[in-house]
């Protein structure tokens, strides 16, 4: 597995450092920036993948990265591996226009699944609503909450591209607890099907979208879960 | 400076004013068959009040529980000043409209009182004022007096 560390043109070397979805507390934040300042770091940049890139002198990058574990951070995985997740402000207690719990999601396949080899890098992108701010259609594996614990996934997704394409839809209404059931089965399919260093999208338009999907038994004992909000369907009544 | 959007930039307490003077006008008002699930006003007025409880602009589901049988007489100018209110707070989302937002289900609530067919909103504000016009051209008039006075007069 590759880790986050590059060389720049000017010499110095970017650290890619991921933290929960982009989420940081004010103490790992100020962690951060201490460890930044003590370590000659020039320059700090946020990444399109809501990580945290600090750009320092070769010679501190690993007093930077012994600085990150207590900060419950990571250098983060880099190559053929499951990247840091996006996720949006979308929960019960931030985005108004949320219709389910994207940003918890986010951080817990994260924590399940990130730096997990892969044929070609896997990008999994988690928003709370259709609106998709984390642009859900253009990563490899897509989620996109569609109301109380049901999930829309689509898969196939490229935005970095020369050739772009978006994702496809292959399931829809799943709750949050089957979400992780379809990414396990289609990163084992991606595992068998792709060809070396092949994305996930270019697999999908060789071979089609069925080999990917879902198997029939994995969400048929799932009925789709239609129903109003409970709580708004409660204060309605009284 | 830039303002950043919150969920104070749509303004709910504004929504529910036009929607309270209908209520004023009801004969079922303060009598035992007063029923907000099963009232149009009574409904829009309830996803506002929990909308504003629980800092949320969408309600997952709610849409489904617009009532249908409502078949109460409503004030068309108050119907249209409620609905001004709606295109005043819309954001106009587009492809992104959801039916389950706030803003979409009190217009919603409020066209069922008039209209014999809901109109597929848009996502954007001129182009529901054609669908209004196509439907009913009186409608469509008070609300363009509605929106062009700025303010709820009904
Ligand atoms: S995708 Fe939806 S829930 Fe998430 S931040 Fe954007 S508007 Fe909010
Ligand atoms: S376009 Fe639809 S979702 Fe957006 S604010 Fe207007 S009614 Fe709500």
């Amino acid at each position: 597995m590759g880790r986050g560390l590059f060389k720049q043109k000017n010499g110095l070397y970017a650290v890619d450092v991921t933290a929960a979805c982009g989420v940081m507390t004010p103490a790992q934040l100020t962690g951060l920036a201490r460890a930044a300042v003590d370590n000659n770091a020039f320059r700090i940049k946020l990444t399109t993948r809501q990580t945290v890139v600090v750009l320092l002198p070769e010679g501190n990058v690993s007093a930077l990265e012994e600085a990150l574990e207590p900060l419950e951070l990571q250098v983060s995985p880099f190559g053929n591996v499951v990247r840091p997740v996006k996720a949006c402000a979308g929960n019960s207690s931030l985005c108004p226009r949320s219709l389910g719990d994207a940003l918890d999601l986010g951080v817990e396949i994260q924590a399940r699944y990130l730096g997990r080899e892969t044929p070609k890098d896997f990008k999994i992108a988690v928003a709370g609503c259709p609106r998709g701010c984390t642009d859900p259609y253009c990563a490899d594996f897509g989620v996109i909450a569609a109301g109380n614990d049901r999930f829309r996934i689509a898969i196939g997704g490229m935005g970095g591209s020369n050739c772009p394409r978006h994702g496809e839809i292959i399931a829809e209404n799943v709750p949050r607890d089957k979400v992780f059931t379809v990414l396990e089965h289609v990163l084992e399919r991606f595992e068998v099907l792709a060809e070396p260093r092949e994305k996930l999208g270019r697999a999908v338009e060789r071979l089609g979208l069925t080999p990917f999907l879902p198997p029939a038994g994995l969400l048929s004992a799932e009925k789709a879960v239609l129903a109003a909000d409970d709580e708004f369907v409660q204060f309605l009544q009284n | 400076m830039t303002s950043i959007r919150s969920a104070g930039e749509v303004d709910l307490a504004a929504l529910d004013r036009p929607l309270a003077k209908l209520c004023l006008n009801c004969d079922l008002r303060d009598t035992p068959d007063c029923r907000e699930a099963a009232c149009l006003a009574g409904f829009a007025r309830k996803v506002l009040k929990f909308a504003i409880s629980k800092g949320i602009l969408d309600i997952p589901g709610a849409a489904g529980l617009i009532p249908g049988h409502d078949f109460k007489p409503y004030y068309p100018e108050m119907i249209a000043a409620g609905l001004a209110e709606t295109c005043r707070q819309c954001r106009e989302c587009r492809d992104n409209h959801s039916p389950d937002c706030v803003i979409s289900l009190v217009r919603h609530s409020l066209e069922n009182m008039i209209l014999t067919e809901n109109i597929d909103y848009p996502g954007s504000v001129f182009a529901y004022l054609a669908a209004v016009k196509e439907r009913n051209p009186d409608l469509a008039a008070s609300l363009a007096k509605q929106l062009r006075s700025g303010q709820n007069s009904a």
